[in-house]
Parts: structure tokens; C-alpha cells; sequence
């Protein structure tokens, strides 16, 4: 369905509860389409600032597959199941209502929407938490369908994961596992880097003449150098000369093969495009071949951002930074990897401190408040391997219209000590549980 | 007797309005709860947490948030992510934040 089909779907529907005139804000309905971070969070802090809100998720999908910490599939630390979050909490504990439904339309002058259900809901406030669409046909070559069999991409957790762990274990002794990164901006800005790592720490054990190949279009990542240094200490890889200049001393390059290496942008490593079947990767600085081929594609806002015309021509949502309402429709609101936020990350926790400030900005609104002055944060843990913890940390606030990111470093320092190091994957492990808490329970 | 009162009416109406003001937030500083929502990913919601590896911020004494938090800013404490989210908020805020925290049971 295009878009203009989509919104005609949504103008012809019959009103199904009665709208306009809907005075008494302690009832008024906010209806929130997709139970990610985003909506989950929201959801829960829009009962929370005010429980005689009617709250209604449409989702389509009856539990939630959580993608932080999905890379920890691949190498057996964590099990599919263990990704699998359910809404009951949300439901039981805080009163949200869920439609397990698929929008098809979409009316924002009568602010309703529509599903494939035929089921149609009027919203005072509509917050729109899409998620990210992954645009395998970015790259010449592939596609979801080579993706779902063939060479997957695991950045949307699901049966790409689980296939791509079953390729790892039945990778061939000393072959090569290439991950393709994407360009910025996308989802899990350190991501790509803690997989590569993580397999890397499994290979020494499963399959020690195996390596790790990491072709990125990128001349650097975020946590790039803390990350580097972790590589150098676990796996004995040299840190490139432009990276050396801030390393504790006693670093030191031994010029010896690695079992993970990163091609860079400038070392020709943006991919042109793939050959499926030989599982060849034509880069800039020539065809790279791969046992195991793992692609991150380029990203845009998820589909249904689309559908609702609420994207701009970057493929991601403009929003009205103080609040998240969209810059297309009023009453609409975009929140977490699918929105515009400046300096935020398209993390998890980007999107569950923008979500808690959209609730609070909604909650206020409809009181007749101005909303109040945004602060949002962000923390990604990150491991260099099972007991290396890295980290980003940052708080944004909102200066000269746009979102800033104020409170300065953002890495674990190089100069860490063991303990900080150990300390860091202790607490992603504890973060992966309270992170989902404060989202879904 | 007169002439004495009215300024003595006086400080003590500046002082009420102080104490009255002294809680409500800066122009442009968030509210404590808007800040302390921040933490909850790791902290729990509201600072309520049942998990060990985190320190539950929920009831904490003021004096201690401010303690804990003053000493990660100016790097006193070791810290792995602390001192920098620490040095995202200013005295007053962190003051709004502690004092959340305290009426959260």
C-alpha cells in the first residue's frame, strides 16, 4: 500500500467512538503505535504521570524481541528466549491497553487511525514509535530475501540472528567471518564492534585459526578508541598510528596477524556491493571473501513512519525538538531511532528518556501546561569481550533549538583501571535487566 | 511599635516567598523528576530496584545523593560512567534530583 492509499484507507473510515467534543482531559486517550523501548516506555510513564489516561498500544507482534544485547545469541551467552519480553506488567501493573494489530490508515484531521482489523481508534495524542527499517537493497546485490537465508543482517532481532549464530558454529576451522557495517546514522552506534568482538573472543576458543573481517564505510565508530584498546589487550590487534597518539604508555603494536581486523573508509573498505552466492564483498580496495557473511545495511525510519507521512527526504522524522511532536502533523509525536534528536544516539536509552519526556510533555498539555524544560540521557554499555565493559554516557539538553549533548566525555578513559574495565561488563549485564525493567515493567 | 513591624512583616513575607521559590526550578532548569527519569534505566524507576549491581536511589537521603554525586563530578570517586553523567547537571539541579529521590519510598 503507497501512501496516498494509506491515508484514503484512514479519511473513509466511520467514526468509531465519539470524538470531537471529547472535553475532560483526565480521559483523554493517547494512542501509541508500536511496543519497542519507545512506546513500552511511554506507555508506562504517561500511566505513571497520570493513571486515568486511557493508554493504547498497537503492536503487532504479542511479545517483544529485545535487539540490545541480541549479539550475545551468536556466541550461545544469552538464548533467543531470553530476548523475548512480554507486555503482561505493562497491562496488569499499569493499566495499558494493547491492540495486537497492523495500522493501515491513518486520518490526522480527524485523528484516527485504522487497522488491518478493522478496528478504528480515536487518540487525542498519537505517539509513533516505528523503529528502524533496514535498506538491504541499498546495496547492490542484496535484499531481505538473500538476508532472511543467506546472508543475514541480525540488526532487527529474529530468525536473522538465530541463523546467523547457526552459520558462526558451522563456520569452517580458520574461516573468515566478515561483518558489513553501515554508515551512520543508525541503530547502535557501538554495536557492529561488540559483535565483532564477541565473536572474535568465541572463535579463540571454537574455532582459534578463525578471524574476523570488519568492512565499514566509516573512518571511525563511537567508542572507537576504548574499543580499539580492548581489541589490542584481548586479541592482540594493533591499533592504527592515527588512534595511538591518546593510548596509555605501554601500548605497543607487535605487527603480528590478529584474529579481528577493521577496514576503514580511507583503507578502502566502504562496500560497492555483494555477490550472494560466492559470498564475495566488493569493497573499494577489492573483492573480500567470506565464510560467513554478516551485512548491516544502511537504515532509515521504520516503515510505518512512512506509511504515515511522517518522514522527511533524509528517510527519518523531523520533530519539534522540545516535545517530539512531529514537524508534519500536530498531535502526532515520533519518538526513539525513527526521529531527528540532533545529537542523540538511536539508541534504546536514547529513546526511553525522549519517550519520558514526550509523556510528560503530553501529560502537561493536555492539563493546559506549557511543556517543561527536556533533559534526556543516554548510556550504552558495551563489551570488548565477556569481561571488558565499555561504556558511552551522556546528557542532552536543548540549546538554541537543537539538542545538545552537555555534559562532556563520553567514553570509558583510556587510562581505566582493570577493575573499571571488569566493573563495565558487570554492569551491562545488570543494565540489560534494568533497562528492561524501567521499559516494560 | 508600628514602624518597627512593617519591615519586620516585610523579611518575613521575602522569606516565605524564598522558601516558597527556593523548591520550584530555575528558569530553564528541568524539573528533579523530569532529571531523576533519567537514571531509572539503570536505577530503577522511580529509584526503586530490586538488583544488586546498582545502588536504588529511592529514599536516599539527600546529604548522601549529594555526596555521592559532588564526589563523581570532581572525580574524588572512582567511577566506570558516573563522573560524566555527573558533570551533566549543575549544583541546583543535582539539589532537585536529591530531593526526589528522598520522597520516593
Amino acid at each position: 500500500m503507497n501512501r496516498r492509499q494509506f491515508l484514503q484507507a484512514g479519511a473513509g473510515l466511520a467514526l468509531a467512538s465519539a470524538l470531537p467534543g471529547r472535553a475532560a482531559q483526565a480521559s483523554a486517550q493517547v494512542v501509541i503505535i508500536g511496543g519497542g523501548v519507545g512506546g513500552a516506555t511511554a506507555a508506562k510513564y504517561l500511566k505513571l504521570a497520570n493513571p486515568a489516561l486511557k493508554v493504547t498500544i498497537i503492536e503487532t507482534n504479542r511479545t517483544y524481541i529485545r535487539p540490545y544485547g541480541s549479539s550475545e545469541v551468536l556466541t550461545g551467552h544469552a538464548r533467543m528466549e531470553d530476548l523475548t519480553v512480554s507486555y503482561d506488567a505493562l497491562h496488569h501493573r499499569y493499566g495499558v491497553d494493547f491492540l495486537f494489530d497492523t495500522v493501515t490508515g491513518f486520518d490526522p484531521d480527524k485523528k484516527q487511525v485504522r487497522t488491518a482489523g478493522r478496528q478504528s481508534l480515536a487518540y487525542d495524542k498519537l505517539i509513533v514509535s516505528p523503529g528502524i527499517r533496514l535498506d538491504y537493497a541499498a546495496i547492490p546485490g542484496y535484499s531481505q530475501a538473500i538476508a532472511d537465508t543467506r546472508i543475514p543482517s541480525g540488526w532487527i532481532p529474529g530468525p536473522q540472528t538465530a541463523l546467523l549464530a547457526r552459520q558462526l558454529q558451522a563456520m569452517k576451522p580458520g574461516g573468515t567471518f566478515v561483518i558489513v557495517a553501515p554508515p551512520t546514522p543508525y541503530r547502535c552506534p557501538p554495536g557492529p564492534y561488540e559483535r565483532a568482538a564477541l565473536v572474535t573472543e568465541w572463535m579463540r576458543r571454537h574455532n582459534p585459526t578463525g578471524k574476523v573481517l570488519i568492512l565499514d564505510p566509516k573512518d571511525n565508530f563511537v567508542t572507537d578508541a576504548t574499543m580499539q584498546l580492548g581489541w589490542h589487550r584481548l586479541y592482540g590487534y594493533d591499533i592504527p598510528a592515527d588512534f595511538m597518539q591518546d593510548m596509555p604508555a605501554g601500548v605497543q603494536n607487535t605487527g603480528r596477524p590478529a584474529p579481528i581486523a577493521w577496514v576503514r573508509a580511507k583503507d578502502g573498505g566502504t562496500t560497492r556491493g555483494i555477490d550472494a552466492r560466492s559470498l564475495t564483498v566488493h569493497t573499494e580496495g577489492g573483492p573480500v571473501q567470506a565464510d560467513v557473511l554478516n551485512v548491516i545495511p544502511p537504515m532509515r525510519a521504520g516503515k510505518l513512519a512512512f506509511d504515515l507521512g511522517l518522514t522527511n527526504e533524509t528517510g527519518w522524522c523531523p520533530v519539534e525538538r522540545r516535545t517530539f511532536e512531529s514537524s508534519v502533523h500536530a498531535d502526532v509525536y515520533v519518538i526513539g531511532d525513527a526521529s531527528i534528536a540532533d545529537a542523540m544516539p538511536k539508541s534504546g536509552f536514547s529513546a526511553n528518556t525522549q519517550a519520558k519526556v514526550t509523556a510528560q510533555a503530553i501529560v502537561d498539555t493536555l492539563a493546559g501546561r506549557a511543556p517543561a524544560e527536556p533533559v534526556w540521557g543516554n548510556t550504552c554499555y558495551a563489551l570488548a569481550g565477556s569481561d571488558y565493559g565499555l561504556f558511552v554516557a551522556d546528557v542532552f539538553r536543548l540549546k538554541g533549538g537543537k539538542i545538545t549533548q552537555v555534559s562532556g566525555k563520553r567514553y570509558l578513559p583510556l587510562d581505566a583501571s582493570p577493575t573499571q574495565i571488569r566493573l563495565g561488563a558487570v554492569y551491562q549485564q545488570a543494565w540489560l535487566k534494568t533497562f528492561t525493567e524501567d521499559c516494560f515493567a | 511599635m508600628g514602624a518597627l513591624m512593617k519591615p519586620m512583616i516585610g523579611a518575613v513575607l521575602i522569606a516565605v516567598a524564598v522558601a516558597w521559590l527556593t523548591p520550584a526550578q530555575a528558569a530553564g532548569q528541568p524539573s528533579g523528576s523530569a532529571m531523576a527519569h533519567t537514571c531509572a534505566g539503570c536505577h530503577g524507576t522511580q529509584g526503586r530496584l530490586g538488583t544488586v549491581e546498582f545502588v536504588p536511589l529511592a529514599g536516599l537521603p539527600e546529604r548522601e545523593f549529594l555526596k555521592a554525586m559532588g564526589d563523581f563530578r570532581s572525580g574524588k570517586r572512582a567511577a566506570t560512567l558516573m563522573g560524566h553523567v555527573a558533570r551533566g547537571f549543575s549544583d541546583d539541579e543535582l539539589k532537585a534530583m536529591a530531593r526526589y529521590f528522598a520522597t520516593m519510598k
